[in-house]
């Protein structure tokens, strides 16, 4: 079986990608690019990175790509998602914010990224930006793990991919039990329900990146351009 | 030699189910017919030889319909041809023999050159299962022609339950055959003396490619049936071209790359 | 103190007084509604005002957000094509009837009413659309009622009502980062939490024809799910003289447990 690459928030850097596909060519058997979304962002143009992952070059690894946070403002502020506009950015970081990303992406580009998908589920393993709870659900290792499984739970899979919470890392559920008591016409049922063992896994972003291999559930956190931050234990992954 | 039967029983006896065992036990080539009923004051025909056939058909893919002379001279030289001729549900038998049979069904056998050896009635006969069965001179009928349509699963799943639960009219019984947006047909069943509904998918699928070729039919018997609310409900479960498109091109795009379904 | 929770009135103006009789002559002076108090039914105006009339707190449901906004449900709101269609078909009669005073009313409810370590809901403080039916993951159903900071969620919308304890839980974890060797193991303890849904005063679908709603006990800490006796006949008879699906009134008179049930537990409506 081959390796996954999982990378996001390229915010239109070319370089940043080019980079990251020479160090793919570096590894061995990687056969999967995922982008998952923020391929865009106000602070610089993205029409050559999207030029780019359209067209890729024949020495690169096809990109898969789902849409992110930056793109879900950008299409609801061109009118893809009915009344809404980019309120959330709005609020955050004010009109000048939506003008410089509309400026970002030429109007060409808008009705390829209006097609992406909002995630991936491959083997059992769901691939997305944040959860299906929310596009802007940041996950990192401090969210509460009732939140964790809640997001796998939606899903239904046992691993979810998320790139929204910016950092690099592996929950693992791994045990753990809850009683339920329902009381309704039907009398009282009670159950033990077992934490099912799945697990939340951060692939980073911008430099940050995540290698891995469904055949072996083995996690690599890598830096662009760098050695993995896992150096000692690279190539091997978390057991 | 060829063997011939006539099978006669009133609606809900099970006759169809038996008829498919019958002929899928027989190792030779086999063929169905389901005679064409003289029409009775007050009763729509049970014109549900459609589904009936469709389904046998999809069951014994060789099956001959026995309407159709084209081969049936290669039949009559074969020994071990199996033929099952069923009367409508409103025919009656009287007697074993075929000299019991009467002077319409007669002519309809001669038209069609067939000569039965035997003739079996369920309710009579101690071989047959002796199923439910309904007492169909009292009984409204109505047949709803579904041609080209498609269901909305979960519209079809809550129709169903509604119909055979008594909200458009005391349904007896109920039989169909139902197309579903992913290529697939349902054989429908239920009688008010069973529990539950019987609902076994067609062999044949439909390619993702417009709107279904086979037949389909919904055919109901009971009293005080609303037809009006049964076809302005079915009239709510059905796809239009858009939504039906929509699911065919998912499954078009499915096809050649079974990667990366959509969230 | 006990106090009544009352949900899903859905315009059916005779179960709405007979619940309301059964609280009184149990001396609850506290009632919250948490919503629809139309749609289905043939009685909206009258509904709405008496719930007026009686001042009870009462939270928005998804049909009373329609009815001000104009049919705004997503398509997951409606577990199939013909429930979609007759609930517009409802809907567009109720829109038409109900008066600009009820409708301002309507869109004056809050989303959600909390009292101490009580929350009030229509269907989930995630969404007024999502159903937190009985059998969802005991997990998510936690998650739901802590992520709300509340101890007790009351909530309706499935018309099925049920009283939910979840206790004694834990969560095993092992989390690994970048640049160690080490994963961390901990265990946290999960608190204890309670789901109590209000079934249905007017369109009850728990397998019998009765409405139902809640009384909570706050001092004994108990809930009880009380069923109540109506003349459905005459809502019945007043949902054909209307002109409403005929088939609601069938549902109503067999109070079908069946009937449009939403399945998908953990789906949650991504609509804004």
């Amino acid at each position: 079986m081959k390796r996954w690459a999982l990378i996001s928030g390229l915010h239109g850097d070319l370089e940043l990608y080019e980079q990251i596909q020479n160090d793919l060519k570096h590894q061995r058997s990687i056969d999967s690019l995922f982008v998952l979304g923020d391929l865009i962002g106000p602070d610089r143009n993205c029409d050559a990175l999207l030029d780019r992952i359209r067209n890729p070059k024949r020495s690169d690894i096809k990109p898969d790509c789902v849409y992110g946070w930056w793109e879900e403002q950008l299409l609801a502020e061109c009118g893809y998602r009915g009344d809404r506009r980019a309120q959330a950015l709005r609020m955050s970081d004010g009109e000048e914010a939506v003008n410089q990303l509309m400026n970002a992406v030429d109007s060409s580009h808008v009705p390829w990224l209006a097609s992406l998908k909002f995630g991936f589920i491959e083997l059992d393993c769901a691939l997305i930006h944040a959860s299906s709870a929310d596009i802007g659900d940041k996950l990192t290792p401090e969210t509460s793990p009732l939140i964790l499984l809640d997001r796998l739970t939606r899903l239904d899979v046992n691993r979810l991919f998320t790139a929204k919470g910016g950092q690099q890392f592996r929950v693992k559920l791994t045990g753990g039990t809850i009683q339920s008591h329902i009381k309704d016409h039907e009398g009282m049922q009670k159950a033990n329900h077992a934490v099912p063992k799945r697990s939340v896994i951060g692939i980073g972003q911008q430099t940050a990146y995540t290698l891995y291999d469904p055949a072996t559930d083995l996690v690599e956190f890598m830096e662009a351009g760098g050695k993995a931050p896992t150096s000692k234990r690279q190539g091997l992954g978390f057991a | 030699m060829t063997q011939t039967w006539l099978i006669s029983g009133p609606p809900g006896c099970g006759k169809t189910n038996w008829i498919l065992n019958a002929l899928k036990s027989h190792a030779g080539p086999c063929g169905y017919l389901r005679l064409e009923g003289g029409s009775r004051p007050g009763l729509e025909q049970g014109r549900d030889s459609s589904i009936d056939w469709n389904w046998l058909k999809d069951q014994i893919p060789q099956l001959t319909d026995l309407r159709s002379n084209e081969d049936s001279g290669d039949y009559e030289q074969h020994e071990s041809t199996f033929k099952i001729v069923e009367l409508s549900q409103f025919q009656t038998l009287r007697g074993t023999e075929p000299d019991g049979v009467n002077t319409i069904v007669k002519a309809q056998l001669e038209e069609l050159n067939l000569k039965p050896q035997r003739i079996r009635h369920f309710g009579e006969d101690p071989e047959l299962p002796k199923g439910d069965t309904l007492d169909y001179n009292t009984l409204e009928s109505l047949s709803i022609k579904l041609n080209q349509k498609v269901w909305d699963p979960n519209s079809l799943s809550s129709f169903w339950f509604e119909l055979v639960n008594g909200a458009y009219g005391d349904v007896y019984r109920a039989k169909a055959l139902m197309n579903l947006p992913d290529g697939r047909a349902f054989y429908c069943n239920w009688i008010v003396t069973q529990k539950g509904s019987q609902f076994l998918p067609l062999n044949a699928v439909e390619q993702p490619n417009g709107r279904p070729k086979r037949q389909s039919a919904l055919v109901l018997q009971g009293k005080a049936l609303n037809g009006l609310d049964v076809q302005s409900t079915i009239h709510d479960c059905l796809l239009n071209d858009d939504v039906l498109e929509m699911h065919q091109a998912q499954r078009r795009s499915q096809q050649p790359n079974p990667y990366q379904p959509a969230l | 103190m006990a106090h009544a929770v009352i949900s899903c009135l859905h315009a059916n103006l005779a179960a709405v007084e007979a619940v309301l009789d059964d609280i009184d002559q149990q001396g609850i002076e506290t009632i919250t509604c948490l919503g629809d108090l139309v749609g289905y039914g043939p009685q909206p105006n009258e509904v709405v005002e008496l719930v007026r009339q009686r001042n009870i707190p009462t939270c928005q449901g998804c049909w009373d957000e329609d009815i001000i906004d104009g049919l705004n449900a997503c398509e997951c709101s409606y577990p199939s094509q013909l429930a979609e269609r007759r609930g517009h078909r409802a809907h567009h009669w109720a829109a038409e009837r109900i008066t600009k005073d009820n409708k301002d009313f309507l869109a004056g409810l809050p989303m959600t009413l909390r009292r101490g370590p009580f929350l009030f809901v229509h269907g989930s403080p995630n969404s007024q659309h999502e159903y937190l039916l009985p059998g969802m993951s005991a997990f998510a159903a936690l998650e739901r009622v802590e992520s709300a900071e509340a101890d007790t969620l009351f909530c309706g919308h499935t018309h099925q009502p049920y009283v939910r304890e979840l206790r004694d839980g834990s969560i095993r974890m092992k989390l690994e980062k970048p640049g160690t060797d080490q994963s961390v193991e901990q265990e946290i303890t999960l608190p204890i939490r309670r789901i109590v849904n209000a079934g249905s005063v007017g369109e009850p679908r728990h397998g019998n024809t009765h409405a139902t709603y809640v009384i909570h006990d706050e001092i004994k800490e108990k809930v009880i799910i009380r069923e109540v006796q109506y003349d459905v006949a005459k809502t019945c008879q007043a949902i054909i003289e209307q002109g409403l699906p005929e088939v609601f009134a069938w549902r109503l008179s067999h109070g079908f447990e069946y009937a449009e049930r939403a399945d998908d537990a953990d789906h949650v409506c991504e609509r804004s």
